[in-house]
């Protein structure tokens, strides 16, 4: 029920009547979200970033390093290895994903027969577990195994050190290519087909129909698509670590920053310094999204 | 929700042309004989290549279950189809492992987490699309900051918090609600749901209000109802990630009574010789719970019709 | 479209009450009402086989102290992940393993409890022990854990393959080599090679303790990698890869040197104890051999060991004590390894059968373990070692940056 009332100032802006109550119904909803996110992620980071400055060991601190750690990451060969396969890994995985999960999509969402069994296959690989995963392509792409047989390879792709992260890019692009697929679907669906109706009484065909109007409506879909794929690159772990057995190898070549990360704060203890290396990764990726906010993911004005 | 009169076959042929096709599209009209042939041809290659791909997405899966029902010798070679069948796997599996409890476990865990998930995630998706309140955009970069940071560093401060939790002291660590806890609403989630309100039209919420409906009236009776897709989306991802979860699960339900799947089967993965017979019964096993959840929530999504409401 | 989620939810609920009542029928009986004290015990478990050997030893201490429950909690997957979250909580379990990789670490950060004066206390004999593993869980002077099994490594040799080739399990490293070319002449291992040698420190470590040279200086203060004895070793283990007679495991199209045993891809691997369950579990009709490692210069092995420790933090460290001297006493090792899952880490616990080529390197096995903080290193010396393997680069730039990493950490 609208009341008319005069407008009051909030935070130093004319306000419309009503928007108290919008902006407390709009807390109240994000209340417990918000605050599981505060608890166990941004606590964490604070907790990451605070003992980033410090040699810390299980128990607790051992010495304040001030910003030491951060020094010795940029001269560490090995982090800048990590860092640097993990940002070609990415670059190469997300718009694979992304291509791959929005054909998948589009196909799966037309009246073809059987299409349960299609979206079923598709997804399929990204309704197994990593480590399944993962074994199952070990086995495959063994330098005797299916894939080299059937294709006339002879190489072992994960050994090999020029192929290693092209195959798990591969595998991760297939295996992940479904979970896009899924997010696609749904934004497809939120589009009306009255506009499709429109443009095809207008004489446009399929091809113009999907670049001119299915692609740019899918605008909020691409946003969130290219944003968690970019983040759920940039974190890369599982598959390195089986396939490496943490070694990060060969020749590091599956070294990714996680992997730095896990090494250090697990094997080695060395809390502070997998902070440290936490607080970069987290700032890179940050940056990465600020950039794809500003090309996609503003809102229009309310 | 009555779903549409199947697209004209000109759908079809361009699809087969290689083109994808827009949602709904109307081609022209068909019917016109000689064509009815080549029609045909272009229909069956569609779907060759179709399945063609939907195979090479299966494979593993297809050698997955053909492992499972070798001897573990035979595993050694590479086959696709067992020379001798047994079911042996399976049952050692089920009786040496404790699958049902582990199953148990897993589905208690994913039930709850999916369900707490989709609920709030919508909730807060369209407050965070919807509704006007200060500091939203930060509060948002919030949301996608969480995503942002690996588990292995939120591991020390969240095992820590839990032994014992700030205000109450309990001890959560060990228990499903701990578990429970720190997965009950995934950023993901939400920011689907907030991308997903985005694209809904303001037309249904302007009438709503109109007819005097609150904002939870609002979103419980017009805007959940129209994200179908999207809540079915989350559905199957919270729930899959749930069943597959191993870092947390691992680190939380300690105890074998609590062990959930992922954790049962880490035996297979990370011991030295691997029993690939097991390991991919064991995996079979695993897979069905999650393959049958999709399966339901997958219908959801329905070609072309999604916002039906908003013509009328 | 209610109904139907209703009718799944229900049947969803149901498996779940279904599979809880059948899985609460699998649980082991609760504590009896008569006051007991409860340890907690926790480790990894590889496998069935010794999940059982271990609840047989556990079996075997609660029958001999009806006043103690013993509270076995496994971590399955990711052990070190776990327990830095208990040690940070304060919160470790009462007894737990730690390998002799990662007990520098723990030793060093104050997380295990120091046995000494309970040793004094209890009057217990670490006598029995053997000498090179118990030093790998003193730290300071301190002991901080004692070692409850062990195994180095062994040359396991395929015996119709080496009667093929004529030549009987190599004594010395020039016939190893000798053996190997003869191998490879009579075409004695199709589709595989004669070795199987994989760019592993894990490996390669007890040929340059055979050569008289060691990663690190006798202090732990500096790395001694550009030593002519590291130099050799590494040329002679690489040598058979470039020289055709060994392939890598992934070459060889198998996950480790085991499978390449088994599947009779290789005649001759370097493998310890753990191929014998495998084998027979996995590959029973390969007949292969155990010997005990070529020998270089002098013997040399790696011994790969775990401890029983207690935590810093434990609150009854008494109770914790008894659980562990029983484990690692002369009945509690006999019970664990009798089935041959482990070999005993005491002299006077009976050998199991099979076993003995193993247990007669234990007078010259050096543990398997370095300086704190080094696991990047030991991951940049794999790596750097596999670049070697793979012709990437030469054995001094290898050298060279493994010194360097070395340094780095030893600081």
């Amino acid at each position: 029920m609208a009341i008319a009332v005069p407008k009051r100032r909030l935070f130093g802006r004319t306000k419309r009547p009503g928007s108290t109550r919008e902006a407390l119904v709009g807390y109240a909803f994000v209340f417990v979200p918000m605050a599981v996110f505060l608890l166990f992620f941004i606590y964490p980071i604070g907790y990451a970033v605070y003992i980033s400055r410090y040699d810390w060991g299980i128990l607790g601190p051992l010495e304040n390093l001030g910003w030491k750690n951060y020094s010795h990451l940029w001269h560490d060969t090995l982090f800048r290895r990590a860092i640097k396969n993990t940002i070609e890994y990415t670059v190469w995985v997300v718009p694979a994903q992304m291509a791959l999960g929005l054909l998948l999509a589009v196909v799966v969402n037309q009246r073809i027969k059987f299409r349960t069994f299609f979206r079923g296959a598709f997804y399929f690989p990204a309704l197994a577990s990593s480590a399944a995963i993962t074994s199952i392509a070990l086995y495959l792409l063994n330098i005797n195994g299916l894939f080299n047989k059937v294709f006339g390879f002879h190489r072992a792709w994960f050994y090999d050190t020029q192929t290693a992260l092209p195959a798990i890019t591969a595998l991760n692009a297939w295996t992940t290519s479904g979970t896009m697929m899924l997010f696609y679907l749904a934004a497809l669906q939120a589009i009306p087909t009255d506009v499709y109706e429109a443009a095809a009484i207008d004489g446009a065909g399929p091809w113009r129909q999907f670049w001119k109007i299915t692609f740019p409506l899918l605008k909020p879909g691409h946003f969130f698509v290219a944003v968690v794929s970019i983040i759920g690159a940039m974190k890369v772990f599982d598959q390195n670590y089986i396939v490496s057995r943490g070694t990060g190898g060969p020749d590091y070549a599956t070294y990714s920053v996680v992997l730095y990360i896990y090494n250090t704060a697990i094997k080695d203890s060395a809390l502070g310094l997998a902070a440290a290396a936490g607080v970069v990764l987290f700032i890179i990726i940050f940056l990465f999204t600020i950039v794809q906010w500003a090309l996609f993911g503003r809102q229009e004005a309310n | 929700m009555s779903e549409p009169a199947a697209p004209p076959l000109a759908a079809l042929d361009e699809l087969a042309a290689g083109e994808p096709v827009a949602v709904g599209a109307a081609g022209p009209p068909v019917g016109i004989p000689g064509r009815a042939r080549s029609e045909l041809i272009q229909r069956l290659l569609t779907y060759g290549a179709l399945t063609a791909l939907a195979l090479l997405f299966f494979v593993p899966f297809i050698w997955s279950v053909s492992t499972s029902l070798k001897p573990l010798p035979e595993t050694a070679n590479f086959s696709l189809l067992p020379h001798t069948w047994t079911v042996a796997a399976y049952k050692e599996a089920w009786t040496q492992y404790n699958f049902a409890r582990y199953m148990a476990n897993s589905a208690i865990v994913s039930v709850a987490i999916t369900f707490t998930s989709v609920f709030l995630a919508a909730l807060g998706g369209y407050a965070f699309a919807r509704l006007r309140f200060p500091g939203r955009n930060l509060l948002f970069f919030v949301v996608l900051g969480t995503l942002m940071i690996p588990d292995q560093l939120r591991l020390v401060p969240i095992y820590r918090m839990l032994t014992i939790f700030p205000v109450t002291h309990w001890n959560l660590v060990d228990t499903y609600q701990g578990y429970w806890a720190i997965r009950m609403v995934s950023a993901t989630a939400l920011f689907l749901m907030r991308q997903y309100f985005l694209t809904i039209p303001r037309d249904l919420e302007e009438a709503a209000v109109l007819d005097g409906a609150g904002y939870f009236k609002t979103f419980w009776r017009v805007m959940l109802p129209l994200a179908g897709p999207a809540l079915a989306a989350i559905a199957i991802l919270e729930f899959q990630g749930t069943w597959n979860d191993f870092f947390w699960a691992n680190l939380l339900l300690q105890s074998p009574q609590h062990w959930t799947m992922q954790v049962g089967l880490a035996q297979f993965f990370w011991s030295y010789g691997t029993l690939w017979n097991d390991l991919m019964a064991a995996s079979v096993i695993a897979l069905l719970p999650v393959v049958i959840v999709y399966l339901f929530f997958q219908r959801y999504f329905v070609a072309g019709v999604a916002s039906a409401g908003v013509k009328g | 479209m209610r109904r139907a989620s209703l009718v799944v939810l229900a049947v969803l609920v149901g498996v779940v009450a279904i599979a809880g009542a059948q899985a609460r029928a699998l649980l082991p009986d609760k504590a009896s009402s008569v006051k007991k004290t409860t340890v907690t015990l926790t480790g990894w478990a590889s496998s069935p086989a010794e999940t059982a050997a271990l609840r047989t030893t556990i079996a075997g201490f609660e029958r001999s102290h009806p006043n103690f429950t013993v509270n076995y909690a496994p971590i399955n997957g990711d052990y070190p992940a776990a327990m830095l979250a208990k040690f940070a909580a304060r919160r470790p379990p009462d007894v737990f393993y730690v390998d002799s990789n990662v007990a520098p670490d723990w030793m060093s950060q104050g997380v295990l409890e120091p046995l000494d004066s309970l040793i004094k206390k209890n009057h217990y004999n670490v006598k029995p022990f053997f000498p090179r593993l118990l030093s790998a869980f003193k730290y300071k002077g301190h002991i901080y854990g004692l070692p409850k099994d062990w195994s180095p490594l062994a040359m396991e040799t395929n015996n119709a393959m080496l009667a093929k080739a004529g030549v009987k399990p190599p004594k010395t490293w020039a016939q190893l080599r000798t053996a190997a070319q003869k191998l490879k002449d009579a075409n004695a291992v199709p589709g595989g090679a004669p070795v199987c040698i994989d760019p592993d420190w894990a490996r390669l470590l007890a040929f340059v303790y055979q050569n008289k040279g060691s990663f690190l200086n006798a202090k732990k203060t500096a790395p001694a990698v550009k030593s002519a004895a590291v130099r050799q070793a590494v040329q002679f283990y690489a040598g058979f890869q470039s020289a055709g007679l060994a392939g890598t495991h992934d070459k060889l199209g198998v996950g480790w040197c085991g499978e390449a045993l088994g599947k009779e891809k290789a005649a001759i691997i370097f493998e310890g104890n753990w191929v014998v369950g495998y084998m027979s579990d996995t590959f029973p009709g390969v007949k292969y051999t155990i010997s005990p490692l070529p020998k270089g210069k002098v013997n040399g092995n790696l011994g790969f060991t775990v401890s029983y420790s207690i935590g810093k933090n434990t609150s009854n460290k008494k109770a914790a004590w008894t659980l562990l001297s029983y484990l690692v006493g002369k009945q509690g090792m006999h019970l664990w390894t009798q089935q041959g899952i482990a070999l005993p880490a005491r002299k006077d616990v009976a050998v199991p059968k099979g076993r003995s080529a193993f247990l007669k390197q234990a007078g010259y096995a050096h543990p398997w373990q370095f300086a704190p903080r080094f696991s990047k290193v030991i991951d940049t010396a794999n790596n750097e070692l596999t670049a070697y393997f793979q012709g990437k680069e030469s054995l001094d730039d290898m050298l060279n940056k493994i010194d360097s990493a070395a340094r780095d950490a030893l600081g």
